[in-house]
């Protein structure tokens, strides 16, 4: 069985290697022990925190098979979006032009830097096991965030952002990145986002272009991957979705990837879960297949299981289930349908 | 050869001149009314009876069978009345001490801060007559006019030259920046420009700097340059101390030459001087001499003997000029030193 639960120091190594092995854009999980422990330990403390409002906090989640202990992926939630270092988007906006005298009148578009997605909270640093790509497994590592979040909403903010990986080539070529950052970086895409997760943010605000970029201005190639997905970042894109989250006017500043934006209380997995009460129960005729999690903080776990659930009575779960998720008979939990 | 203000009577052949340059000479369109309310202007401008935002001083070259082959103009201020754009090409650093990353961007900045500064604008000479002193003739009386009548005109002197463009007029300037604000071709925008569309034109171009990374290879390639035809137009005003400096044509990207007026050679080093009739030998330097006339102003090239305060000149060049001996000229030597000494 697989579960979802914070982040523990002990899971250093293995995070590591979960780290080299995902995406390049995926900027929030870097190949470095330091940094990773780091964040191991700002997650533990978030955890650990009273909070009234949503903060700094970032929330670090991994995926854990409890037979093996072996960890099969990871994901995050940060509560505020640019708290403590700047987020920066580029906004896609046209610009119209007008001449009434010529008659003529039309909009060019054109990408401005900015922070307008600052105080957000910010799901990120979603990474699994390609063996488990495509598996009810992927919808609990990006969803059972969600579940959180509705178990503990005065910790986040009322709208929801994740980037979504950019195109890339299988040489680690972006032609977005080629066509405009590297001008004002002078360095290789996968460089620039190597950056990005290590050393202070800083560099972004030295380097990045501060008027407005024209699109029309920019190589075809270039335009084409503006909103443009990498297909290793498909999943994570089709998941939130279908969750409620829809694309915007707002793309990545390295790889013209798109953002994804949703209302915290339209977000189908914390609108419409359950909240319900475990009751051990020997045989279960299941009837459906759903997303479960208890709704604690620091103990929060979350796991996919077959369940017949029936709205208003308690939810039998085995008791594989409850120890999964660390619940006993009378216990509340969550779930949604997967 | 004389420079005189352009008369109504000039019109046809005015026309017909205009038609020989072709649809690359946007200031002076083929078009007859067009020309023929710039004449009227020119004339109401050279009897002082506009003001300077509105003066148009427009100049023909004139043989001695009263033919005209060549046209000039000078404005007296632009940007009075309706904007006037450039781009001025300065520059962004992108620097982080940090990461040792350092990337010097040249930027486009619109601006207007040539309002207020006169404009020699719409030369054209007959190509039969390209020869001996007709160019500088054309071109450098504009400026001894200058000289004369200072107050009329700005601290600079401009001139936008023609850019960059290939042998079907495309400029990959326009291609690579205006074509996407305006869609429509450069010939186009080039034709509304000289219909007087200019100011419009530009107010649909975007407001904010440009970063010429962002441009084209060969739009990049022709910041500031001029096209090859305006070569001989642009060596005549380098050597009379014009540059250019930052400023460029928003349209395509040609350069923008300029020059503060009291440092012009032909204005610094022009002198009043008496005119006085003789015969100059064949090695006397060639003179440019102005009459000192607004209406019937009268410009020449010819040679002279400069004596005291006399200018010694044949009888034929007082008839051009219109005067008698005794008369005041304002004259100065046609070619600077560097040139005297390498016609020498």
């Amino acid at each position: 069985m697989l579960v979802l639960r914070p982040v523990e120091l002990t899971d250093l190594p293995q995070l590591q290697q979960l780290a080299r092995d995902s995406l390049v854009g995926v900027t929030s999980l870097p190949d470095d022990s330091e940094r990773l422990r780091e964040k191991i330990l700002d997650s533990c403390a978030s955890f650990d925190k009273d909070v009234e409002g949503n903060g700094p906090e970032n929330y670090f989640f991994v995926l854990e098979d409890v037979a093996s202990q072996r960890l099969a992926g990871c994901s995050e939630v940060l509560a505020t979006a640019g708290f403590s270092e700047p987020f920066y988007s580029l906004r896609n906006r046209h610009f119209t032009s007008a001449s009434r005298e010529l008659n003529i009148e039309h909009g060019v578009p054109a990408l401005s830097l900015c922070h307008d997605l600052s105080g957000h909270t910010l799901l990120r640093g979603f990474h699994i096991d390609a063996e488990r790509v495509g598996t009810p497994f992927s919808e609990l590592l990006s969803r059972a965030r969600l579940l959180f979040i509705a178990a503990h909403a005065p910790r986040f903010a009322e709208a929801v952002i994740t980037e979504i990986v950019g195109y890339s080539d299988e040489q680690g070529q972006s032609p977005f990145w080629d066509a405009l950052g590297k001008h004002f970086f002078d360095l290789p895409y996968v460089e620039a986002e190597r950056l990005c997760g290590l050393e202070s943010r800083t560099f972004l605000a030295e380097l990045m272009p501060q008027y407005p970029i024209y699109v029309p201005m920019l190589p075809p190639a270039a335009q084409a991957c503006i909103g443009r997905i990498h297909p290793d970042g498909q999943e994570a894109f089709d998941i939130l979705a279908r969750e409620g989250f829809e694309t915007n006017s707002y793309i990545d500043l390295f790889d013209g990837g798109p953002t994804l934006y949703a209302r915290t209380s339209n977000i189908r997995s914390i609108a419409r879960s359950h909240t319900a009460v475990a009751q051990l129960a020997e045989g279960i005729d299941a009837r459906g297949s759903y997303l479960v999690s208890n709704d604690s903080l620091k103990d929060f776990r979350a796991i996919v299981a077959e369940l017949d659930y029936n709205a208003g009575q308690p939810v039998g779960l085995s008791a594989e289930m409850c120890a999964a998720l660390n619940v006993t008979d009378g216990s509340p939990i969550r779930l949604i349908a997967l | 050869m004389i420079v005189r203000p352009v008369q109504i009577t000039d019109l046809p052949a005015l026309l017909a001149l205009v038609q020989q340059a072709g649809p690359g000479f946007t200031t002076l369109p083929a078009n007859e009314d067009r020309l023929t309310h710039r004449v009227r202007w020119a004339q109401r401008t050279f009897a002082e009876q506009v003001e300077r935002a509105d003066a148009d001083y427009l100049f023909v070259l004139e043989d001695d069978d009263q033919r005209v082959v060549g046209v000039s103009a000078l404005t007296g201020a632009v940007g009075m009345r309706e904007p006037w754009y450039n781009y001025r090409v300065g520059l962004t650093v992108s620097s982080s001490a940090d990461l040792g990353i350092q990337r010097q961007i040249p930027t486009l900045f619109l601006n207007n801060e040539m309002t207020g500064q006169s404009e020699l604008c719409s030369l054209f000479l007959r190509p039969d007559q390209r020869e001996g002193c007709n160019g500088r003739l054309l071109s450098l009386g504009r400026l001894l006019f200058v000289a004369e009548f200072p107050q009329l005109f700005g601290e600079k002197l401009i001139a936008e030259l023609r850019g960059s463009a290939d042998e079907q007029g495309r400029s990959p300037f326009w291609d690579s920046l205006g074509r996407h604000f305006f869609k429509m071709d450069f010939s186009y925008a080039d034709h509304l420009s000289g219909m007087g569309n200019k100011s419009f034109i530009a107010e649909l171009m975007p407001r904010q700097p440009l970063y010429t990374c962002l441009l084209t290879e060969q739009a990049q390639a022709v910041i500031g340059k001029a096209h090859p035809n305006t070569e001989p137009a642009l060596k005549i005003l380098n050597a009379e101390g014009f540059a250019h400096k930052d400023y460029i044509d928003i349209f395509d990207g040609g350069p923008v030459i300029e020059a503060q007026v009291s440092k012009i050679r032909a204005v610094r080093d022009s002198q009043p001087l008496a005119l006085a009739i003789g015969t100059p030998d064949d090695q006397a330097p060639v003179w440019l001499i102005h009459n000192r006339r607004m209406e019937n102003c009268r410009i020449t090239a010819a040679r002279a003997r400069l004596v005291g305060n006399s200018l010694i000149v044949d009888r034929l060049t007082a008839k051009r000029l219109q005067l008698q001996p005794g008369d005041s000229v304002r004259a100065v030597p046609l070619l600077n030193q560097q040139q005297q000494a390498v016609a020498a």
